[in-house]
């Protein structure tokens, strides 16, 4: 048997292999310090630096130092660092390309540290020179934004509502979007017209028209080539009559066009001014319903500061859950039949690509106010980490709870992002409670919340691109004070001595980019009968600031445009007049040499028979005249006999009546 | 092309023993059939290195069955199918599933698993049919061609010393 064995062959083998496997070993630290770099610098868009990456071998382990995420928006910063990650690997896995970690534990972990080198991408720096650049223009726009912002805010440091100002700046006006319309159709139309105008005949060339019009119908034709002549340049006036006409035609027509659509539009705009301000007024209506918006102005910096900044987390962290990549190459090794595929088997022991079973980690949280210090710690445990949850069948799970909590009673966040199926589904809740509240700047009035004990729930949801977010806050034990003398902050503070306690409920909701968000809070109710009197007043002051500078920007669209139909009223009455004066001259016609003589001989034949009717005519008339008379005369002299008929019968019937009446009283009497 | 034809009629007429050639071809189907890359192959070195199998029939073979390759793997893909979509197996393939080693020798890759059973198939058929071939030739073949005139013409021209110097 043993005379089988290749000694040589074997102890070659064996020498081969070692080499191989020892300059794996030595070589997979760097390449994966490498790869860290490459690949976690590309997935935050900010360098990632990573010191040192080892690998120990009982039990196989990677244990990485010197972890710094820098924060893409501040490069000087770090989103994230840590000073060592050990994390044990499993060996057969990573045979077949799998990195499977069964346990990840961090030290040192920080949010925010400060960095001694710019994190700062060297490509994305390039890019960002050549895009502003070529964004010039909009970064004008954007810093003309961000100066009405900076003065937003010192706006509302100094008063209860924003300023008029400020909310046409905020606000997407119809004033503005209609006039924008207006200008873009005016100078539309207006070139139209200004084609059509250089076409049309001035003054001055209608009057040419006319006197050589008068010249070649002047006086009678000498002989036939006189006709002729006078013929050929008629027609060619006649050429010339119809090309101005079809000239003014074409321009009565734009000009038409152009009034009716400018006056719609116009009508649009004269409208919108009160349209706007009856948009703005039911949005900043600040009765006690509608105090909405004086909770957001003493909540809303903070609040959106924090969503902001957990936004920006959760949309680093989200994509890289989902595998879209290895999806489509798993299909695209199902459609290539000649290389065969992976047959995958209901397993207890899934393997995706990569895998961290548990990581854990403790953080300091970080103070609220400078030379306050940490409020305490958490402790983090996230539970399977991977960009294949589909081959796991498991979400990823997230438990933060805090410990050695300063001012503090307890903090829990808790969170399930599953993306095994699409669309994806993220949940968090966070429930803090008991947090002693001190000296909280409230950013009104110089307002400050001096003490309050405080407990917060959260939940929030997000669906693929979309977000819906609830909390509320329970403020208990309030107490507040401000050191401003003003009438507003004096009304105030006397109001906020009665409120022991309030809640604030924020919400969000929409898509994850522009979610809408509200802020309420039932200390507006409890603030509201203090403030009704003041808010009256000032809303009063807003509405008549807004009107007005809505005015303002009705004249700045509106102005010239007003002039400018005017003008187009009176270009569309000249056209008018020029367009019967070409009438008339287009209906003049030149006849013919013989005709002429025809229409002579006729019109002297008419002349002598019109004399003759007329002679008629007058006879006849002198008859009618006497015969009139006449008949007049004899129906004069029938009425008279008429009339004295009639008195005879009259006088013989009272005769008789005077009679029978005496008879009948000696009958009776 | 010489060169690969001079190396086998080298081989066939070397020193080395029937059956360690024949053990050598039979080891090549591995390698030529299935992936390279693949762990299985590791022991397969392992064995072809530790045990006196001829090298140069291994190494000579498994460039041959990595050519035949092309066209049996549709066949090694089918096989594979077959298999692991045999309801009657599919216990067991379950089974190895849920170790990481069996996992790592990549047997629920069609082609991978096809192809290793014909090879294991193919591995003893190969070494009787290879070892019969190689001593017939040298008993009979051989012998017989040696003593031909034409093969007397041959060993004196120019190809007979360039396939001695490919044997050098």
């Amino acid at each position: 048997m043993i005379k089988w064995i290749r000694w040589s062959g074997l102890a070659g083998f064996v020498v081969v292999v070692a080499l191989i496997a020892a300059l794996w070993l030595l070589a997979l630290g760097p390449l994966m310090k490498m790869a860290v770099e490459k690949y976690g610098s590309e997935a935050v868009g900010a360098q990632v630096n990573v010191e040192d990456i080892s690998l120990g071998f009982n039990p196989l382990s990677l244990t990485v130092t010197g972890v710094q995420v820098a924060d893409k928006n501040a490069p000087m910063e770090n989103v994230v660092s840590f000073d060592t990650a050990v994390a044990t690997l499993e060996a057969f896995p990573l045979l077949l390309g799998h990195i499977i970690v069964p346990d990840v534990t961090l030290s040192g972990v920080a949010l925010g540290t400060q960095r001694s080198f710019s994190g700062e991408l060297v490509v994305e720096a390039q890019e960002e020179e050549e895009s502003k650049e070529e964004t010039a223009s909009t970064d004008e726009g954007s810093s003309n934004n961000s100066d009405s912002d900076s003065e937003t805010a010192e706006a509302q440091e100094g008063d209860i509502l924003p300023s008029s100002d400020e909310i046409l700046a905020r606000e997407n006006l119809l004033t503005t979007q209609y006039g924008k319309d207006l200008e873009d159709s005016y100078k539309q139309h207006k070139q139209t017209i200004d084609t059509a105008l250089a076409n049309i005949p001035n003054e001055d060339a209608l009057k040419n028209y006319e006197t050589e019009l008068n010249n070649i119908l002047k006086g009678k034709f000498k002989n036939v080539e006189d006709f002729k002549q006078r013929k050929k340049e008629f027609d060619a006036l006649n050429a010339k009559f119809k090309q101005d006409k079809l000239a003014i035609a074409e321009l009565t027509k734009a000009v038409k066009e152009s009034k009716t659509g400018l006056n719609q539009k116009w009508s649009k705009l004269k409208d919108a001014p009160a349209q706007d301000f009856a948009n703005l007024k039911g949005k900043y209506k600040l009765d006690g319903a509608g105090a909405t918006n004086l909770a957001a102005l003493l909540f809303g910096d903070d609040v959106g500061g924090y969503a902001k900044t957990a936004l920006e987390y959760y949309e680093i962290v989200s994509p890289l859950l989902s595998d879209d990549e290895a999806k489509a190459e798993m299909q695209e090794l199902k459609d290539k039949r000649l290389e065969g595929r992976l047959v995958h088997f209901k397993s207890d022991n899934p393997l995706p690509e990569f895998w961290i079973k548990t990581l854990s980690f403790t953080m300091q949280l970080p103070e609220l106010e400078q030379g306050t210090g940490s409020v305490g710690e958490v402790a983090v445990k996230v539970q399977d980490i991977t960009n294949q949850q589909d081959v796991i069948n498991a979400p990823m799970r997230l438990l933060a709870t805090g410990k050695n909590l300063k001012n503090m009673d307890s903090l829990k966040i808790t969170g399930v992002m599953d993306h095994r199926k699409s669309p994806s589904k993220d949940l968090f809740d966070l429930n803090l409670q008991g947090w002693q509240l001190t000296n909280v700047k409230l950013g009104l009035v110089g307002l400050k919340l001096v003490s309050s004990k405080a407990s917060v729930t959260a939940k929030a949801v997000f669906t693929k691109g979309a977000m819906d977010v609830v909390g509320n806050g329970l403020f208990k034990q309030a107490k507040f004070d401000t050191k401003d003398t003003t009438f507003v902050a004096k009304e105030m503070n006397a109001a906020l001595k009665n409120v022991n306690q309030f809640t604030v409920s924020t919400s969000a909701n929409g898509e994850l980019k522009s979610p809408n968000i509200s802020l309420r809070s039932d200390l507006d109710k409890q603030l509201n009968s203090a403030f009704n009197k003041r808010i009256k007043q000032k809303q009063a002051e807003l509405e008549a600031d807004l009107k007005e500078k809505l005015n303002e920007q009705l004249l700045a669209y509106g102005g010239d445009y007003a002039e400018q139909l005017k003008e187009l009223n009176l270009t569309e009455g000249s056209l008018k007049e020029k367009g019967k004066a070409l009438e008339k001259l287009a209906k003049s016609e030149i006849s013919t040499y013989e005709a002429q003589l025809k229409a002579e001989a006729d019109a002297e034949k008419a002349r002598a028979k019109a004399k003759i009717d007329a002679e008629k005519a007058r006879m006849k008339a002198d008859a009618d005249a006497k015969k009139a008379e006449e008949k007049a005369k004899i129906d004069a002299e029938k009425a008279r006999a008429k009339a004295k008929l009639k008195a005879e019968e009259d006088r013989k019937k009272k005769e008789l009546e005077e009679k029978a009446k005496a008879k009948l009283k000696k009958l009776f009497g | 092309m010489f060169n690969f034809v001079g190396k086998f009629f080298k081989l066939l007429n070397g020193d080395a023993s029937p059956g360690q050639i024949a053990l050598g071809f039979s080891f090549a189907l591995f390698i030529g059939l299935t992936p390279f890359f693949s762990l299985h192959n590791l022991i397969i070195f392992f064995f072809v290195f530790a045990i006196r199998v001829n090298l140069g029939a291994f190494f000579l073979g498994s460039a041959v069955f990595a050519l035949l390759a092309f066209g049996i793997d549709p066949l090694s893909i089918k096989v594979g199918e077959y298999l692991l979509n045999d309801p009657d197996l599919l216990s067991m393939w379950t089974e190895l599933y849920q170790s990481d080693v069996w996992r790592a020798f990549k047997f629920n890759h069609t082609l991978l698993l096809g192809s290793v059973v014909i090879s294991i198939l193919l591995f003893i058929p190969m070494l009787f049919i290879s070892r019969f071939i190689v001593s017939t030739y040298r008993v009979r073949i051989m012998k017989w061609f040696e003593k031909l005139k034409i093969s007397k013409m041959l060993k004196a021209s120019k190809f007979y010393k360039y396939y001695e110097r490919l044997g050098e």
